[in-house]
């Protein structure tokens, strides 16, 4: 009875320090009584359809394969993703995850998205997971594509390369051949590519128009590519658009662009095999290569690829283009999204997959000096081995990193307007490149 | 009567104003909360309706940052503020140690940070009430310090508010742009008044809060005054009645000598008188008278022996000289904290009255002169008899007085006439500090060794 009246007399005085003592006492034990083992969920954001504007006929073959194997050796890990995500909607879609709190634990980054989760913290920085793995080195990507990884502002490590297509010549070697020119070899000039187009293009039916080309969608930028200038500063904020190898290769465009006298070529010259010459993305050759797109795309013809042509001060190199694919910086799993990141991008197992199931190619180095000729290029059928996988390897690993920063899309698409005009009216004058630079120059800095 | 009605009303007003006060803060915090909460609501639907409407990718890239989550920032919004609320409360009304109050403080500004980051720094108003409650209480020491830190983490979010501003538009602008114009007009308005209005709450508090301060300034001089008032009333009162008390015991002294010595000299020169006569004619007879009036000379000594021990100290009314004098010391010792060594070589039998008296006055004002003039810390008292002489010495360790230019203080002078009453002397000399000595017969024939 004493005791009873004890505490309740006690109770009203209880501390308050006390009194949240029990209820987080109270709230573990709770939490330990409905703990359950759970596999852990780890999201991948993904989209459909191939980043290189090919069709592709199973998006997922590949993260299947890779979610197969990393289940399998994570046992107690369940890898999920959204299927069905259109290319064009995945940018929404990731922001909108985002911006709901539900962002995947890694997920593929569009190109123009990078600097918007890696500026905004959204993007785990990953150079410290990549120094202290021991199982993990930088070196084994090739340059380009790893640098294209890393933020261009700051050079923080915020993605890991999962694929890569380097941006080459399509050579028509049915109409070279039949015009009796030798396929070029790798370190082919403007020169000769000019002296090429101008032996090709002309009226073969004589009706008075010109039906067979040179070339088709070669634009300045190649040629600003292969001069050996380079168009910006690194930090993206300024223009270099009055060097002289940039005018040079203007030059050049305008002297390819005279070739045609003022006719349009369209897509379908050269689907019809009346064009000999067009670069194209790596992706694109890798597709319309083999068996049922070949019939579709093009006429019975025979499509080779080559570098792009040099400049008298430049050399023959690519733009390589990458897809990056990065790590929510708020992810509860992050060991577990490297690791998963690591499967993706650095496995060789899971890199050479994409040999057979994507149109791109891999960034991890020595994979694709280790394929077959028809694993790397399609099975043709007509077997002309010019091409080696070890040139394509080559391709890659001295292939230019594309610009990224603020203004750029902005800078570039004011520059195309006023080049394109340029070309079109042949109108360029000694000061023009200067105008130009100036031009693009104020908007980069506003 | 009037002062107790004046008293009572400035009480009254007192509780009013701590009243109001008390409702204009409740004012400002459930203002604030629901401000709060709105925004936080705001900017949670409209997140919703962006992600719902697909304009996600164009909203992302007109913020600096990544926002929370939908019902995430709502929820963590809200029980922040609910925090926050929880904490000012208990820093102005709850009765907790002063530590616990500046953890309060420091919990109430972190609570205040992560609203502002939540809602996006939408609304900052938030600052300002932790900037009510640190006024509110504003005796702290580190008041001062607190509320510098205050103000430059106020000045801080303002200059974020202004950067983030710079670099990309306001993210509350962001939030409003999803919407069309007409609405868009009108939440912005919205918005700039919400944020007025709490400023115009805060100002308003701010003048409450001042002119209560005020007022208790000037009610804490007011009482002042009175104080004053009241003390030299006290003060005249006192003088008042010690000249009373002196009255009265100047009178009850002239009755007594009038009573005794009056009555005793009275019969005395009577006797003398008779016995001038009687000594030729009867010498015998005189001889009688002679010794009659001797008795009464002895009588009115006895009762002039008897008023005087009426002004005796109470010690020395109660306790023997050599109790009374310990008691003395003791309380003085206790009192100033003067450090008193009392030594006795021979203590002196039969001492009379008068002379206990004396001794322990000059005990007394001796103790007093060593404290009060010569500020000394350690006082040694020695008392001691010999060959029928009483000696007492006190020795201190003052800064002591140059001789020839002391002049007899009252207490020095009064000693020495005390004294000499008693066929006794006083010396005193300077050298490490001051010594007193007094020396005096114990009997009329000790007298003659002086």
């Amino acid at each position: 009875m004493t005791g009873w009246a004890r505490i309740r007399r006690t109770l009203p005085h209880l501390s308050p320090f006390l009194l949240g003592l029990l209820i987080a006492y109270a709230f573990v034990f709770l939490m330990l009584y409905h703990m359950e083992p759970q596999p852990i969920v780890l999201r991948v954001g993904l989209f459909a359809g191939s980043n290189w504007g090919v069709p592709e006929g199973n998006s997922y073959a590949v993260i299947d394969q890779v979610i197969a194997r990393f289940e399998a050796e994570h046992p107690n890990v369940k890898v999920v993703y959204q299927s069905g995500i259109r290319r064009d909607d995945y940018s929404e879609w990731l922001a909108g995850r985002e911006l709901a709190g539900e962002m995947p634990d890694v997920f593929l980054i569009p190109q123009d998205d990078f600097d918007l989760y890696a500026d905004r913290k959204a993007l785990a920085p990953l150079d410290d997971l990549a120094r202290r793995d021991t199982a993990f080195s930088l070196d084994d990507f090739y340059p380009a594509p790893l640098a294209f990884a890393r933020s261009m502002s700051s050079g923080t490590l915020y993605a890991l390369p999962v694929e890569c297509v380097p941006r080459l010549m399509f050579v028509n070697r049915t109409l070279i051949d039949r015009e009796g020119i030798a396929l070029p070899t790798d370190d082919w000039t403007w020169d000769d590519f000019l002296a090429i187009c101008q032996k090709i293009t002309r009226d073969t039916d004589g009706d008075g128009r010109l039906d067979q080309f040179g070339v088709y969608g070669y634009t300045w930028q190649d040629a600003v590519v292969t001069s050996g200038a380079k168009l910006f500063r690194d930090d993206g904020r300024a223009s270099c658009f009055a060097d002289s190898r940039i005018e040079g290769a203007i030059r050049f465009t305008i002297a390819l662009h005279q070739t045609q006298n003022g006719q349009v070529v369209t897509e379908r010259d050269f689907d019809l095999g009346h064009v000999a010459f067009r670069p194209f993305n790596f992706a694109v050759y890798h597709t319309y290569q083999p068996y049922p797109w070949r019939i579709k795309k093009s006429m019975d013809l025979e499509w080779d690829c080559i570098r792009l042509p040099r400049g008298p001060h430049g050399e023959n190199i690519s733009p390589v283009q990458t897809l990056l694919m990065g790590m929510n910086a708020k992810t509860r799993q992050r060991q577990l999204a490297w690791e998963f990141l690591k499967a993706v991008c650095y496995d060789r197992d899971n890199q050479e997959q994409l040999l057979q199931n994507s149109a791109a190619l891999p960034v991890r180095r020595g994979i694709i000096e280790d394929a077959s000729t028809d694993e790397l290029f399609g099975s043709t059928g007509k077997q002309r081995d010019s091409r080696s996988p070890l040139a394509v390897s080559q391709v890659i690993e001295e292939g230019s990193v594309p610009y990224r920063f603020p203004g750029y899309q902005a800078a570039m698409m004011l520059a195309d307007r006023k080049i394109q005009e340029l070309i079109d009216s042949n109108a360029l004058e000694s000061n023009t490149m200067n105008r130009l630079q100036k031009e693009v120059n104020a908007l980069l800095l506003k | 009567m009037n002062h107790m009605n004046l008293n009572r009303a400035r009480q009254l007003a007192r509780a009013l104003d701590a009243r109001e006060l008390r409702w204009m803060h409740d004012c400002l915090t459930i203002y604030n909360g629901m401000v709060v909460t709105l925004a936080a609501a705001f900017m949670s639907i409209t997140q919703l309706k962006v992600i719902q409407t697909y304009n996600a990718r164009a909203f992302l890239e007109q913020l600096a940052a990544i926002p929370l989550p939908p019902l995430t920032g709502f929820l963590l919004t809200v029980t922040s503020f609910l925090i926050l609320a929880g904490l000012g409360w208990l820093y102005r009304e709850g009765n907790v140690p002063p530590t616990m109050r500046y953890i309060c403080l420091s919990l109430e500004i972190v609570a205040c940070v992560v609203i502002i980051r939540s809602l996006n720094l939408a609304y900052d108003g938030v600052v300002l009430l932790v900037v009510a409650d640190l006024l509110h209480r504003y005796s702290g020491r580190h008041q001062l310090i607190l509320l510098t830190v205050a103000m430059l983490g106020l000045y801080a979010i303002v200059d974020y508010n202004i950067v983030s501003l710079e670099y990309h538009i306001a993210p509350f602008n962001a939030y409003a742009a999803y919407y069309a114009a007409g609405p868009r007009a009108w939440i912005l308005t919205l918005h700039n008044a919400f944020v007025s209005l709490n400023l115009i709450l805060f100002v308003f508090y701010l003048t409450l809060l001042i002119r209560q301060n005020h007022q208790e300034k000037q009610r804490i001089a007011s009482l002042n005054a009175q104080l004053e008032e009241a003390n030299t009333r006290l003060r005249a009162y006192a003088i008042e009645a010690e000249a009373m008390a002196e009255t009265r015991e100047r009178n009850r002294l002239a009755r007594e000598i009038h009573d005794t010595l009056g009555h005793a000299l009275t019969g005395i020169a009577a006797g003398l008188d008779a016995t001038s006569f009687l000594v030729d004619i009867a010498p015998d007879k005189a001889k009688e008278q002679l010794s009659k009036i001797k008795e009464t000379a002895l009588r009115g000594l006895k009762d002039v022996r008897r008023s005087v021990r009426k002004l005796r100290p109470d010690d020395l009314e109660q306790l023997p000289l050599h109790q009374a004098i310990e008691h003395m010391i003791d309380d003085f010792s206790a009192s100033t904290g003067m450090k008193i060594d009392f030594e006795i070589l021979q203590w002196p039998e039969r001492l009379r009255p008068d002379q206990e008296e004396v001794l322990y006055r000059i005990v007394q004002e001796g103790m007093t002169n060593a404290r009060r003039h010569g500020h000394a810390h350690h006082l040694t008292i020695t008392i001691g008899t010999r060959r029928g002489i009483i000696y007492l010495l006190l020795a201190d360790d003052g800064q002591g007085a140059d001789i020839r230019k002391l002049q007899k203080g009252f207490g020095l002078r009064h000693m020495q006439e005390r004294l000499a009453l008693l066929h006794g002397k006083l010396r005193y000399w300077s050298d490490r500090g001051f010594t007193l000595e007094a020396i005096m017969p114990e009997n009329e024939e000790a007298s003659k060794f002086l």
